[in-house]
């Protein structure tokens, strides 16, 4: 089976079927993909600046990582889940859509990034874990994710513009204050 | 009302956020930037109230770390938000999540600072007996209550944020649209 008709068959299954079809189900399913995009932002902004040495290197990395990434993780999978329920819902359009491309892309070279990071430069964590400068190789890795996240969650904003929906307001708009 | 979001969509401020196609997705993702940023620093403090989360720092350290960037990420979301408006005034002005939004807005920018104020005072009263270290004192089920009810406020205002662009699928025949 090749990509276009796997991307096919997930437009064509039940739970694809389910988001076109349920009046509610999107908004809720993108305010969910929203808030849960955004907690892996911030908390994972707080474990790069603190390799960044900001504000300072006072409290342990160590601890840091543990307290945030557990959130990070949770908001993470959640945004998986209603991610992939919303490519579902219009797979063809996302699949064809360059946006969408590259913030996969993007999400790869961040998980590459976070790999790298902990199977080299998280090995020595007990010499710089607190009160030292971290190595350069983890500072780089904490501006590179800092930047990869802010690349993907612009390029996930995008997606919508470029997707082919009509965003124009309706001019019949029949309202009083 | 209509008369006012026509005149301003009409505006040539508003004609040329409309027209320069990069600056509402620009805006709009700024906007979410800071919804992490802001989100993430009142659950931080939120959580610590709750004992749940930099227990081994007192709860004015906590404050002093997070507070600044709420509030900042909050002015970034406030201009931001303005000037998507500004492009698209019809747009957020005939739905009921818009103005709900911003009522909820209000109370949660109000009480966020209140509460801020008086757990710091709660903290500050209970000078740390020598066997209970500052980061240890445990905090009144009101307190712990008020910030959970805080987060709920953040969590309702970022789904109406999104339900603004589905007003008539979220609110049915209440909505102006229907």
């Amino acid at each position: 089976m090749d990509l276009p008709s796997i991307v096919q068959s997930i437009q064509a299954s039940g739970p694809a079927e389910w988001m076109r079809t349920s009046v509610k189900a999107m908004p809720i399913v993108e305010a969910i993909h929203v808030l849960c995009a955004a907690t892996v932002f911030g908390t994972i902004l707080i474990v790069d600046l603190r390799l960044l040495g900001f504000p300072n290197t006072r409290r342990s990395f160590t601890r840091i990582s543990h307290e945030m990434l557990r959130v990070t993780w949770a908001a993470f999978s959640l945004a998986v889940i209603t991610g992939a329920l919303m490519f579902a819902a219009n797979a063809e359009t996302y699949y064809g859509n360059t946006a969408f491309r590259f913030k996969m892309l993007a999400l790869l070279i961040a998980g590459v990034n976070m790999a790298l990071f902990q199977l080299i430069t998280y090995r020595t964590v007990g010499e710089w874990d607190s009160g030292v400068r971290t190595p350069l190789a983890g500072r780089v890795a904490g501006a590179a994710s800092l930047t990869i996240w802010v690349t993907v969650i612009c390029l996930a904003r995008w997606i919508g513009f470029t997707k082919g929906y009509n965003f124009d307001v309706p001019t019949d708009v029949n309202f009083s204050f | 009302m209509k008369e006012f979001a026509d005149w301003l969509q009409a505006s040539s401020v508003s004609v040329t956020i409309q027209s320069v196609k990069w600056i509402i997705p620009l805006l709009q993702s700024i906007h979410i930037l800071m919804i992490g940023i802001v989100f993430v620093s009142s659950l931080m403090i939120a959580l610590r109230v709750l004992g749940r989360m930099r227990v081994d720092e007192p709860f004015e350290a906590v404050w002093r770390r997070f507070a600044p960037w709420m509030w900042t990420g909050l002015l970034v979301m406030a201009v931001t938000g303005a000037i998507l408006v500004v492009g698209e005034p019809i747009r957020e002005f005939t739905t009921i999540s818009f103005w709900l939004k911003m009522m909820l807005v209000a109370i949660g920018v109000t009480s966020t600072a209140l509460f801020g104020r008086s757990i710091r005072q709660v903290a500050a009263a209970s000078p740390p007996a020598a066997a209970v270290p500052a980061a240890r004192v445990e905090f009144s089920p009101g307190a712990k209550t008020g910030a959970v009810v805080l987060v709920v406020i953040w969590l309702a205002i970022i789904f109406l944020g999104r339900a603004i662009a589905y007003d008539d699928e979220v609110w049915g025949k209440l909505s102006h649209h229907s």
